[in-house]
């Protein structure tokens, strides 16, 4: 078995993409640990009893702010040369979407249209 | 490891198979699984027109006629149409597209064993207790009621396979971006290949609401939610919107390869570029993007209300535009050529009257309120037969005819194929054409027999008689297989003589690496017009050198083999426990079925944690070796 044939990289190379690499990890370890943070502070409220009317806005808002920090910082969205995985993401929320309205007007919300 | 494969015994050739990555060795096991899931749908086919040719017939007992249907159309759709459009697609798109393999080889073997062992494990519902009976649409008011274990047959066996499909999907999707060679820009890939990146998009968007629709279904039946259990807050016609979501794009995922191999097959024997390029691969785009927006017109009589079913009648109707575009792009490719009757083309230019009366009647069904009147009547049977058997089964037989030299090296008799052809398309108008006017004159679907006198005898005996030429058809097309594989009178490069697209300029059988150096594209019908300015060779794009391929690997089939076990736990588990559903409550509980889920999960999950650790980096494939078959293939060719 033969090992991967790699090309030497520079040295200027390798210092920049080493950088890069710190710089992509850090924003991965902070955009994870705000996730979880958001995450403690829904389960936190509704463990303390607040007023659902407080509480259900917040969350849904907590919920949005983590959707873009996953789809920016894990799924590549603020990438350069990614432009078909933004593509297929932007056309999956553009179906669910109209799968979520057509469920809740033809489906939950009472009588048929 | 020379082109000219040595004297192997039966045990290397079998263990070559279960571990290949080889995506055309892989289009082999997806041909020769889905061609006996096909046979096997078509045996039940023949019950269901047995038991419908007489009234008051007694041949099948009513619970097993429900049986037959479901298991005949789940087998179809999810066994035999789509693995083997999966077949084609391996054959033929790395090497339209000039790469050496699929993006994700491992995850191509995972994809096919996956299936195999999935459509095992529906069919063995036969054997352990009865098949699932709710229809291949499984609507959750009839499956949770259905008693027994065959619905979690049903929902085990196709989850299985669906990760496969979904898997399959995701490496189509990124070998077609990520893998064509210089020169092979968007505008210049081979329909086929853009029918197979289209289609597997819709894989994509398509098979998680089946997934999720199948999990709450598993729940309910095995694990004692109540997502579909109307008494205790359930709703089914969730069930109903999840299927269809995944439903309609489904039938675009099966008809579009279809449309891929037509159309090179329509330019291949008519000898001529295929027309209206660009207007065929928007059409391809927008038929697919449609197919996500139309789902309800299944669902017209379910009450959704009149706002609702105008605008999915519409947006379903829209679709035909698209679909009208490809006819007329097909007929203008054959208007002026030089045609060449060949088994391929004459089923092409069978497709084209067929797939558009399928067309029309499904015009007829999205008008909502006269589907009140089709809806679940033999006229819909008639309408989704004209387009998958006029569409989907007409493309694969071509298929199977157009590429065969490619995949095995020889050629199908083309006598034994026209014979095949007359018969089975006379067979196929006989079988259908009729259960249009049943339908209007009132007859069901799936309804087990019918009494005399309605004037339903004569129709149904010729629907009948229509099925048995079907029948024979293929077993002349089986016997002319075995004929052509005995025989093995071996074929060159470009057997067809009139090949325009890259994989025809390979050396036949083509090499395990397909190119022994990347092809230079220098535009649409890469093939053809080096046959014009260059001799028919290939300009390579890269100098000769070693280069990298995969290692074969046993993961693929361990890990779907443990899914294969788990499945087994998961379908007893819920048996004659107390909180189950009353289908499954009253059966002898089997407490070993948690550990044989276990079990199953363990092997899965320790088949992942092997490939994870273990460094598995390929190996490279000599200049010197490929130099030599190069020499061996050009002695070959003076001879
Ligand atoms: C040409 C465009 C098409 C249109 C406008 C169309 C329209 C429809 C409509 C409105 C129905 C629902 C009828 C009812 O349940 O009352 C239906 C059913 C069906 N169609 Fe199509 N269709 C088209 C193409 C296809 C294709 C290409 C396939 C398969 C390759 C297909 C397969 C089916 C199946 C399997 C059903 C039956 C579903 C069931 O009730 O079990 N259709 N079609
Ligand atoms: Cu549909």
């Amino acid at each position: 078995m033969a090992e991967i044939k790699q090309e030497p990289m520079s040295k200027k190379k390798l210092e920049y993409v080493r950088r890069e690499r710190t710089k992509e990890m850090r924003q991965q370890v902070v955009s994870f640990g705000l996730m979880i943070f958001f995450t403690f502070i829904a389960f936190g409220m509704v463990a303390m009893d607040i007023d659902a009317s407080f509480v259900i806005p917040v969350v849904i808002g907590l919920a949005f702010v983590q959707v873009i920090l996953q789809f920016f910082y894990f799924m590549h969205m603020k990438d350069k040369g990614h432009e078909f995985a933004k593509l297929f993401m932007m056309t999956g929320m553009f179906f669910a979407l109209s799968f979520i309205v057509t469920f809740i007007y033809i489906v939950w919300i009472g009588s048929p249209i | 490891m020379a082109s000219t494969a040595k004297k192997q015994g039966v045990g290397s050739v079998l263990w070559d198979y279960l571990t290949t990555v080889d995506h055309k060795k892989i289009a082999i096991l997806y041909l020769i699984a889905g061609g006996f899931f096909f046979v096997l749908g078509g045996i039940e086919a023949m019950l269901i027109r047995i038991q419908l040719a007489v009234p008051n017939n007694d041949f099948l007992s009513a619970g097993l006629f429900n049986e037959v249907i479901t298991m005949h159309g789940t087998t179809m759709i999810f066994l035999a149409a789509m693995p083997l459009l999966f077949a084609f697609m391996n054959a033929t798109v790395p090497l339209q597209i000039g790469a050496r393999d699929v993006a994700f080889p491992f995850l191509n073997a995972l994809g096919v064993w996956l299936f195999i062992f999935g459509g095992i494990f529906l069919n063995l519902s036969w054997f352990l207790g009865g098949a699932p009976d709710a229809g291949w649409t499984s609507y959750a008011s009839l499956s949770i009621a259905s008693a027994g274990h065959g619905i979690d047959f049903y929902a085990l066996g196709l989850q299985i396979t669906g990760a496969g499909t979904l898997i399959s999907g995701i490496n189509f999707v990124t070998t077609i971006i990520n893998m064509r060679a210089p020169g092979m820009t968007y505008m210049r890939m081979p329909l086929m290949t853009w029918t197979t990146l289209v289609a597997s998009v819709l894989i994509v968007f398509a098979f998680p609401p089946l997934t999720i629709g199948i999990f709450l279904l598993m729940f309910d039946r095995m694990f004692g939610s109540s997502f579909f259990l109307v008494e205790t807050g359930g709703n089914t016609i969730i069930w109903e919107h999840l299927f269809w979501i995944f439903g309609h794009p489904e039938v675009y995922i099966l008809i579009l390869p279809a449309f891929g191999i037509f159309s090179e097959i329509f330019s291949t024997f008519s000898r001529k570029r295929l027309f209206g390029y660009s207007a065929m691969v928007f059409a391809t785009v927008l038929i697919g993007f449609f197919g996500f927006m139309v789902w309800a017109h299944h669902m017209f009589t379910v009450g959704l209300g009149p706002t609702a079913n105008a605008i999915f009648a519409v947006a379903t109707m829209a679709i035909a535009v698209p679909t009208g575009i490809k006819i007329f792009n097909w007929v203008a490719t054959v208007w002026g050529g030089s045609i060449e009757f060949t088994t391929p083309m004459l089923y092409a230019l069978a497709f084209i009257p067929s797939f558009t009366m399928g067309g029309v009647t499904g015009v007829m069904q999205a008008a909502a309120p006269a589907d009140y009147q089709y809806h679940d009547s033999y006229f819909i049977v008639a309408h989704f037969h004209y387009v998958i058997v006029g569409g989907v089964v007409f493309g694969l037989l071509a298929g199977l005819h157009y590429y065969w030299p490619l995949m095995f090296g020889n050629m199908l008799s083309e006598k034994l194929g026209k014979i095949t052809f007359v018969l089975f398309v006379i067979g196929f108008h006989t079988t259908f054409l009729i259960q249009h006017f049943l339908g209007l004159w009132g007859m069901p679907r799936r309804v087990f027999t019918y009494l005399d006198g309605q004037g339903y005898n004569t129709a149904n005996i010729v629907s009948s008689i229509g099925a048995l030429l079907m029948a024979i058809a293929v077993i002349i097309l089986v016997i002319n297989i075995i004929m052509t594989l005995a025989k093995n009178q071996r074929v060159g490069r470009d057997p067809w003589g009139d090949g325009r697209t890259l994989e025809w300029s390979l050396p036949l059988p083509v090499p395990y690496y397909n190119f022994a150096q990347t092809p230079l594209v220098r535009g649409l019908d890469a093939y053809w017009i080096e046959k014009k300015a260059n001799n028919g060779k290939m300009m390579p794009a890269e100098s000769l050198e070693d280069f990298h391929m995969p290692n074969n690997s046993f993961i693929p089939f361990v890990l779907s083999f443990g899914l294969f076990v788990a499945a087994f736990g998961a379908l007893y588990f819920a048996s004659g426990k107390e909180w189950a559903i009353d289908a499954v409550a009253d059966l002898p509980q089997h407490p070993w079925a948690l550990w044989v889920l276990i079990l199953g999960l363990a092997i899965t999950f320790g088949s992942m944690i092997t490939r994870s650790l273990k460094d598995d980096l390929g190996y490279y494939v000599t200049k010197e070796e490929v130099l030599r078959d190069l020499e061996e293939e050009e002695q070959r060719r003076e001879n």
